[in-house]
Protein backbone atom coordinates (compact mmCIF):
# COMPACT_ATOMS: atom_id res chain seq x y z
CA UNK A 1 0.00 0.00 0.00
CA UNK A 2 1.40 3.43 -1.13
CA UNK A 3 1.09 6.12 1.32
CA UNK A 4 -1.31 8.51 -0.30
CA UNK A 5 0.70 11.78 0.38
CA UNK A 6 2.59 10.21 -2.95
CA UNK A 7 -0.51 10.79 -4.78
CA UNK A 8 -0.89 14.31 -3.41
CA UNK A 9 2.82 15.35 -3.99
CA UNK A 10 2.62 13.88 -7.53
CA UNK A 11 -0.61 16.14 -7.79
CA UNK A 12 1.63 19.31 -6.73
CA UNK A 13 4.14 18.41 -9.55
CA UNK A 14 1.77 17.91 -12.38
CA UNK A 15 0.00 21.44 -11.11
CA UNK A 16 3.40 23.42 -10.82
CA UNK A 17 4.16 21.75 -14.28
CA UNK A 18 0.71 22.97 -15.34
CA UNK A 19 1.50 26.43 -14.04
CA UNK A 20 5.03 26.96 -15.35
CA UNK A 21 3.79 26.17 -18.97
CA UNK A 22 1.12 28.62 -18.52
CA UNK A 23 3.60 30.92 -17.81
CA UNK A 24 6.59 30.34 -20.36
CA UNK A 25 4.12 29.47 -23.69
CA UNK A 26 3.38 31.88 -25.70
CA UNK A 27 0.69 30.09 -28.15
CA UNK A 28 -2.68 30.12 -26.46
CA UNK A 29 -3.58 26.36 -27.41
CA UNK A 30 -0.77 25.13 -25.52
CA UNK A 31 -1.56 27.54 -22.90
CA UNK A 32 -4.74 26.22 -22.75
CA UNK A 33 -3.48 22.29 -22.86
CA UNK A 34 -1.61 23.37 -19.44
CA UNK A 35 -4.47 24.78 -17.87
CA UNK A 36 -6.28 21.28 -18.56
CA UNK A 37 -2.90 19.84 -17.16
CA UNK A 38 -3.57 21.81 -13.88
CA UNK A 39 -6.91 20.96 -13.82
CA UNK A 40 -6.08 17.14 -14.03
CA UNK A 41 -3.90 17.60 -11.46
CA UNK A 42 -6.53 18.83 -8.97
CA UNK A 43 -8.85 16.17 -10.13
CA UNK A 44 -5.97 13.55 -8.38
CA UNK A 45 -5.67 15.70 -5.08
CA UNK A 46 -9.44 15.45 -5.18
CA UNK A 47 -9.49 11.28 -6.26
CA UNK A 48 -6.62 10.63 -3.55
CA UNK A 49 -8.80 12.68 -0.56
CA UNK A 50 -11.68 10.35 -1.67
CA UNK A 51 -9.55 7.81 -1.09
CA UNK A 52 -8.32 9.00 1.87
CA UNK A 53 -11.67 9.79 3.74
CA UNK A 54 -13.67 6.79 2.36
CA UNK A 55 -16.36 9.40 0.89
CA UNK A 56 -17.66 9.12 -3.08
CA UNK A 57 -18.32 13.00 -2.71
CA UNK A 58 -14.84 13.77 -4.51
CA UNK A 59 -15.74 11.34 -7.25
CA UNK A 60 -18.57 13.22 -7.73
CA UNK A 61 -16.60 16.41 -7.56
CA UNK A 62 -14.20 15.21 -9.93
CA UNK A 63 -17.06 14.27 -12.48
CA UNK A 64 -18.39 17.77 -12.47
CA UNK A 65 -14.79 19.29 -12.60
CA UNK A 66 -14.77 17.00 -16.38
CA UNK A 67 -17.95 18.61 -17.10
CA UNK A 68 -16.92 21.81 -16.61
CA UNK A 69 -13.51 21.46 -18.68
CA UNK A 70 -15.41 20.30 -21.71
CA UNK A 71 -17.84 23.51 -21.61
CA UNK A 72 -14.88 25.26 -21.09
CA UNK A 73 -12.81 23.46 -24.16
CA UNK A 74 -15.62 23.91 -26.12
CA UNK A 75 -16.17 27.76 -25.57
CA UNK A 76 -12.52 28.50 -25.23
CA UNK A 77 -11.15 26.62 -28.42
CA UNK A 78 -13.87 29.03 -30.28
CA UNK A 79 -12.47 32.06 -28.85
CA UNK A 80 -9.57 31.21 -30.03
CA UNK A 81 -10.82 30.41 -33.82
CA UNK A 82 -12.23 33.81 -33.24
CA UNK A 83 -9.36 35.65 -32.40
CA UNK A 84 -7.48 33.67 -35.36
CA UNK A 85 -9.74 34.92 -37.71
CA UNK A 86 -9.46 38.28 -37.02
CA UNK A 87 -5.57 38.85 -35.59
CA UNK A 88 -4.11 35.73 -37.71
CA UNK A 89 -2.07 34.86 -34.84
CA UNK A 90 -2.52 32.77 -31.59
CA UNK A 91 0.59 34.24 -30.19
CA UNK A 92 -0.64 35.77 -26.77
CA UNK A 93 1.96 38.55 -27.26
CA UNK A 94 0.11 39.63 -30.24
CA UNK A 95 -2.89 39.68 -28.58
CA UNK A 96 -2.42 42.32 -26.04
CA UNK A 97 -5.62 44.72 -26.50
CA UNK A 98 -9.39 44.28 -25.41
CA UNK A 99 -10.38 45.74 -29.16
CA UNK A 100 -8.24 47.53 -31.46
CA UNK B 1 -7.50 -6.52 -7.20
CA UNK B 2 -5.53 -5.61 -9.62
CA UNK B 3 -5.22 -9.21 -11.34
CA UNK B 4 -8.31 -8.66 -12.54
CA UNK B 5 -6.64 -6.01 -15.11
CA UNK B 6 -4.19 -8.84 -16.10
CA UNK B 7 -6.46 -9.18 -19.63
CA UNK B 8 -5.79 -5.28 -20.51
CA UNK B 9 -1.62 -5.44 -19.88
CA UNK B 10 -1.27 -8.69 -22.27
CA UNK B 11 -3.55 -6.86 -24.78
CA UNK B 12 -1.11 -3.88 -24.33
CA UNK B 13 1.89 -6.02 -24.66
CA UNK B 14 0.80 -8.30 -27.68
CA UNK B 15 -0.13 -4.58 -29.31
CA UNK B 16 2.97 -2.74 -28.45
CA UNK B 17 5.46 -5.92 -29.80
CA UNK B 18 3.16 -6.41 -32.71
CA UNK B 19 3.58 -2.75 -33.59
CA UNK B 20 7.31 -2.36 -32.60
CA UNK B 21 8.09 -5.70 -34.25
CA UNK B 22 6.28 -4.97 -37.42
CA UNK B 23 8.64 -1.78 -37.56
CA UNK B 24 11.67 -3.54 -36.88
CA UNK B 25 11.04 -6.48 -39.37
CA UNK B 26 10.35 -4.46 -42.36
CA UNK B 27 13.45 -2.07 -41.74
CA UNK B 28 15.48 -5.11 -41.30
CA UNK B 29 13.99 -7.63 -44.41
CA UNK B 30 12.22 -5.16 -46.77
CA UNK B 31 14.15 -3.65 -50.22
CA UNK B 32 14.86 0.21 -49.93
CA UNK B 33 15.02 1.77 -53.14
CA UNK B 34 13.27 5.03 -52.75
CA UNK B 35 11.66 7.19 -56.02
CA UNK B 36 10.27 10.39 -55.89
CA UNK B 37 6.94 8.76 -57.37
CA UNK B 38 7.50 6.17 -54.10
CA UNK B 39 7.84 9.08 -51.69
CA UNK B 40 4.76 11.09 -53.24
CA UNK B 41 1.47 10.54 -50.87
CA UNK B 42 -0.85 8.32 -51.66
CA UNK B 43 -3.81 10.02 -52.38
CA UNK B 44 -6.06 7.06 -54.04
CA UNK B 45 -4.28 7.13 -57.46
CA UNK B 46 -5.08 10.87 -57.99
CA UNK B 47 -2.12 13.38 -58.48
CA UNK B 48 -1.58 15.18 -55.40
CA UNK B 49 -2.33 18.75 -55.46
CA UNK B 50 -0.53 20.55 -53.30
CA UNK B 51 0.43 20.28 -49.62
CA UNK B 52 -1.59 18.27 -46.97
CA UNK B 53 -0.77 20.84 -44.54
CA UNK B 54 -3.49 23.40 -45.17
CA UNK B 55 -5.93 24.76 -42.87
CA UNK B 56 -9.40 22.90 -42.81
CA UNK B 57 -12.68 24.79 -42.66
CA UNK B 58 -14.11 25.54 -39.44
CA UNK B 59 -17.24 23.47 -40.56
CA UNK B 60 -15.34 20.60 -38.51
CA UNK B 61 -15.02 22.72 -35.30
CA UNK B 62 -18.53 22.61 -35.29
CA UNK B 63 -18.98 19.09 -35.75
CA UNK B 64 -16.14 18.30 -32.84
CA UNK B 65 -17.86 20.50 -30.49
CA UNK B 66 -21.23 18.71 -31.09
CA UNK B 67 -19.02 15.26 -30.02
CA UNK B 68 -17.85 16.59 -27.18
CA UNK B 69 -20.91 18.35 -25.47
CA UNK B 70 -23.03 15.57 -26.26
CA UNK B 71 -20.44 12.45 -25.37
CA UNK B 72 -20.70 14.12 -21.91
CA UNK B 73 -24.26 14.10 -22.04
CA UNK B 74 -23.89 10.61 -22.56
CA UNK B 75 -21.19 10.22 -20.14
CA UNK B 76 -24.11 11.62 -17.59
CA UNK B 77 -26.46 8.62 -18.60
CA UNK B 78 -24.62 5.47 -17.72
CA UNK B 79 -24.09 6.04 -13.86
CA UNK B 80 -28.15 6.73 -14.15
CA UNK B 81 -28.22 3.25 -15.93
CA UNK B 82 -26.54 1.38 -13.47
CA UNK B 83 -28.39 2.94 -10.58
CA UNK B 84 -31.66 3.18 -12.44
CA UNK B 85 -33.39 0.53 -9.96
CA UNK B 86 -33.06 2.32 -6.35
CA UNK B 87 -33.64 5.77 -8.43
CA UNK B 88 -37.13 4.32 -9.26
CA UNK B 89 -39.27 7.68 -10.88
CA UNK B 90 -37.59 10.39 -9.17
CA UNK B 91 -34.24 9.71 -11.24
CA UNK B 92 -36.21 9.38 -14.58
CA UNK B 93 -37.49 12.66 -13.99
CA UNK B 94 -34.22 14.55 -13.43
CA UNK B 95 -32.94 12.61 -16.27
CA UNK B 96 -36.14 13.94 -18.68
CA UNK B 97 -35.23 17.74 -17.34
CA UNK B 98 -30.99 17.16 -17.90
CA UNK B 99 -32.03 15.73 -21.55
CA UNK B 100 -34.87 18.29 -22.24
CA UNK B 101 -32.78 21.21 -21.52
CA UNK B 102 -30.23 19.67 -24.00
CA UNK B 103 -32.43 18.71 -26.35
CA UNK B 104 -33.33 22.77 -26.43
CA UNK B 105 -29.76 23.14 -26.98
CA UNK B 106 -30.04 20.48 -29.75
CA UNK B 107 -32.90 22.76 -31.56
CA UNK B 108 -30.70 25.51 -31.38
CA UNK B 109 -28.15 23.88 -33.27
CA UNK B 110 -30.34 23.19 -35.84
CA UNK B 111 -31.88 26.18 -36.29
CA UNK B 112 -28.63 27.91 -36.38
CA UNK B 113 -27.83 25.72 -39.15
CA UNK B 114 -24.89 24.42 -37.59
CA UNK B 115 -26.04 20.69 -39.13
CA UNK B 116 -25.79 22.18 -42.86
CA UNK B 117 -22.84 21.61 -44.36
CA UNK B 118 -22.82 24.83 -46.82
CA UNK C 1 4.61 -4.22 -4.20
CA UNK C 2 2.89 -4.72 -7.31
CA UNK C 3 0.71 -1.31 -6.43
CA UNK C 4 3.75 0.54 -5.40
CA UNK C 5 5.47 -0.61 -8.34
CA UNK C 6 2.74 0.49 -10.76
CA UNK C 7 2.08 3.98 -9.07
CA UNK C 8 5.90 4.38 -9.64
CA UNK C 9 5.75 3.78 -13.29
CA UNK C 10 2.72 5.21 -13.96
CA UNK C 11 3.71 8.55 -11.80
CA UNK C 12 7.25 8.90 -13.63
CA UNK C 13 5.63 8.51 -17.52
CA UNK C 14 2.81 10.98 -15.73
CA UNK C 15 5.28 13.67 -14.58
CA UNK C 16 8.04 12.71 -17.68
CA UNK C 17 4.46 13.73 -20.46
CA UNK C 18 3.34 16.45 -18.27
CA UNK C 19 7.28 17.89 -19.21
CA UNK C 20 7.07 17.07 -22.59
CA UNK C 21 3.54 19.06 -23.00
CA UNK C 22 5.25 22.07 -21.80
CA UNK C 23 8.32 22.00 -23.62
CA UNK C 24 7.79 20.42 -27.28
CA UNK C 25 7.88 22.92 -29.59
CA UNK C 26 5.17 21.63 -32.07
CA UNK C 27 1.56 21.94 -30.51
CA UNK C 28 1.16 18.39 -31.92
CA UNK C 29 3.45 16.92 -30.19
CA UNK C 30 2.11 19.00 -27.20
CA UNK C 31 -1.41 17.30 -27.36
CA UNK C 32 -0.12 13.81 -28.05
CA UNK C 33 2.08 14.27 -24.39
CA UNK C 34 -1.32 15.64 -22.74
CA UNK C 35 -3.18 12.41 -24.07
CA UNK C 36 -0.47 10.09 -22.42
CA UNK C 37 -0.52 12.06 -19.19
CA UNK C 38 -4.86 11.69 -18.92
CA UNK C 39 -4.42 7.75 -19.39
CA UNK C 40 -1.66 7.74 -17.20
CA UNK C 41 -3.65 9.49 -14.76
CA UNK C 42 -6.67 7.37 -15.24
CA UNK C 43 -4.15 4.32 -14.33
CA UNK C 44 -3.39 6.14 -10.80
CA UNK C 45 -7.40 6.24 -10.45
CA UNK C 46 -8.13 2.92 -10.94
CA UNK C 47 -4.88 2.41 -8.06
CA UNK C 48 -7.43 4.66 -6.03
CA UNK C 49 -10.56 2.65 -6.49
CA UNK C 50 -12.13 4.95 -8.64
CA UNK C 51 -13.01 2.91 -11.31
CA UNK C 52 -15.69 4.74 -12.76
CA UNK C 53 -13.88 8.13 -12.95
CA UNK C 54 -10.42 6.25 -14.61
CA UNK C 55 -12.76 5.09 -17.04
CA UNK C 56 -14.98 8.52 -17.67
CA UNK C 57 -11.22 10.50 -17.79
CA UNK C 58 -10.13 7.73 -20.78
CA UNK C 59 -13.56 8.43 -22.27
CA UNK C 60 -13.81 12.33 -21.81
CA UNK C 61 -10.43 14.05 -21.24
CA UNK C 62 -8.26 11.55 -23.66
CA UNK C 63 -11.13 10.89 -26.28
CA UNK C 64 -13.20 14.00 -26.60
CA UNK C 65 -11.53 16.98 -25.16
CA UNK C 66 -8.26 16.18 -26.85
CA UNK C 67 -10.23 15.42 -30.60
CA UNK C 68 -11.17 19.48 -30.21
CA UNK C 69 -8.06 20.52 -29.33
CA UNK C 70 -6.40 18.40 -31.80
CA UNK C 71 -8.80 19.36 -34.53
CA UNK C 72 -8.31 23.07 -33.10
CA UNK C 73 -4.34 22.67 -33.91
CA UNK C 74 -4.93 21.27 -37.43
CA UNK C 75 -7.65 23.70 -38.59
CA UNK C 76 -5.08 26.61 -37.70
CA UNK C 77 -2.43 24.64 -39.24
CA UNK C 78 -0.20 26.17 -35.80
CA UNK C 79 2.85 24.09 -36.33
CA UNK C 80 4.96 25.86 -38.80
CA UNK C 81 3.64 29.26 -37.60
CA UNK C 82 4.38 28.55 -34.00
CA UNK C 83 8.08 28.59 -34.62
CA UNK C 84 8.61 31.48 -35.58
CA UNK C 85 6.43 32.65 -33.01
CA UNK C 86 8.10 31.69 -30.10
CA UNK C 87 10.12 34.52 -29.53
CA UNK C 88 11.01 35.98 -26.12
CA UNK C 89 9.73 39.56 -25.27
CA UNK C 90 10.49 38.77 -21.91
CA UNK C 91 14.40 37.19 -21.95
CA UNK C 92 14.05 36.74 -17.92
CA UNK C 93 10.37 35.00 -18.03
CA UNK C 94 11.63 31.48 -18.64
CA UNK C 95 14.23 31.37 -16.38
CA UNK C 96 11.83 33.19 -13.43
CA UNK C 97 9.06 30.90 -13.95
CA UNK C 98 11.10 27.70 -13.86
CA UNK C 99 12.47 28.86 -10.20
CA UNK C 100 8.87 29.72 -9.34
CA UNK C 101 7.66 26.43 -10.28
CA UNK C 102 10.62 24.87 -8.30
CA UNK C 103 9.73 26.94 -5.12
CA UNK C 104 5.85 25.85 -5.69
CA UNK C 105 6.48 22.32 -5.95
CA UNK C 106 8.59 22.56 -2.82
CA UNK C 107 6.48 24.59 -0.77
CA UNK C 108 3.23 22.06 -1.83
CA UNK C 109 5.90 18.91 -1.01
CA UNK C 110 6.57 20.20 2.38
CA UNK C 111 2.64 21.25 3.38
CA UNK C 112 1.71 18.08 2.58
CA UNK C 113 4.45 16.08 4.21
CA UNK C 114 4.00 18.22 7.41
CA UNK C 115 0.41 17.87 7.74
CA UNK C 116 -1.78 15.04 8.92
CA UNK C 117 -4.80 14.47 7.17
CA UNK C 118 -7.50 13.99 9.81
CA UNK C 119 -11.29 14.43 8.50
CA UNK C 120 -14.14 12.65 9.23
CA UNK C 121 -13.77 8.99 7.79
CA UNK C 122 -16.79 8.44 5.29
CA UNK C 123 -18.79 4.60 5.37
CA UNK C 124 -17.25 4.16 1.72
CA UNK C 125 -14.51 2.33 2.15
CA UNK C 126 -13.24 0.09 -0.93
CA UNK C 127 -14.09 -3.38 0.42
CA UNK C 128 -18.10 -1.31 0.26
CA UNK C 129 -17.54 -0.04 -2.69
CA UNK C 130 -16.30 -2.92 -4.45
CA UNK C 131 -19.29 -4.53 -3.06
CA UNK C 132 -21.89 -2.37 -3.97
CA UNK C 133 -20.06 -1.12 -7.39
CA UNK C 134 -18.28 2.38 -7.55
CA UNK C 135 -20.41 3.13 -11.13
CA UNK C 136 -23.47 2.17 -8.92
CA UNK C 137 -22.51 4.70 -5.58
CA UNK C 138 -21.37 7.06 -8.21
CA UNK C 139 -25.07 7.04 -9.69
CA UNK C 140 -26.63 7.00 -6.31
CA UNK C 141 -24.84 9.74 -5.17
CA UNK C 142 -24.75 12.12 -8.27
CA UNK C 143 -29.39 11.59 -8.08
CA UNK C 144 -29.81 12.30 -4.50
CA UNK C 145 -27.38 14.36 -3.13
CA UNK C 146 -26.12 16.50 -6.12
CA UNK C 147 -29.28 16.41 -8.07
CA UNK C 148 -29.13 20.43 -7.86
CA UNK C 149 -25.28 20.30 -9.50
CA UNK C 150 -26.06 17.79 -12.07
CA UNK C 151 -29.44 19.69 -13.66
CA UNK C 152 -27.32 23.13 -13.13
CA UNK C 153 -24.47 21.14 -15.42
CA UNK C 154 -27.11 20.25 -18.38
CA UNK C 155 -27.77 24.43 -18.27
CA UNK C 156 -23.67 25.08 -18.29
CA UNK C 157 -23.43 22.51 -21.69
CA UNK C 158 -26.46 24.23 -23.04
CA UNK C 159 -24.73 27.46 -22.54
CA UNK C 160 -21.69 25.70 -23.76
CA UNK C 161 -23.15 24.73 -26.80
CA UNK C 162 -24.77 28.06 -27.10
CA UNK C 163 -21.31 30.37 -27.18
CA UNK C 164 -19.32 27.59 -28.72
CA UNK C 165 -22.01 28.17 -32.24
CA UNK C 166 -22.45 31.70 -31.71
CA UNK C 167 -18.07 32.36 -32.04
CA UNK C 168 -17.71 29.84 -34.23
CA UNK C 169 -20.71 30.32 -36.65
CA UNK C 170 -20.13 34.07 -37.13
CA UNK C 171 -20.61 34.24 -41.10
CA UNK C 172 -24.21 32.81 -40.79
CA UNK C 173 -25.15 35.93 -38.24
CA UNK C 174 -23.75 38.16 -40.64
CA UNK C 175 -25.46 36.91 -43.50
Amino acid sequence: MIPLTWYLILSGILFSIGAVGVLIRRNAIVIFMCIELMLNAVNLAFITFSRQLNSMDGQIFVFFIMTVAAAEAAVGLAIIIAIYRNKATVNVDDINLMKW
Amino acid sequence: MLISYLPILILLLVVMGFAISNIIISALIGRHKPTAEKLSPYECGVEPIGSARERFSVKFYIIAMMFVIFDIEVVFLYPWAVAYKSLALFGLIEMAIFIIILLVGYVYIWKRGGFEWE
Amino acid sequence: MLESLLFLIMGSITIACALCVVFQKNPIYSAIFLIQTMVSLAVLYVLLHAQFIAAIQVMIYAGAIMVLFIFVIMLLNLSKADEEGERDNLFFQKPSAIILGFILVVMIGTVTLKTVFQGVKGEYTPETISQIGNTQLVGKMLFTKYVFPFEIASILLFAAIIGAIILAKKRIIED
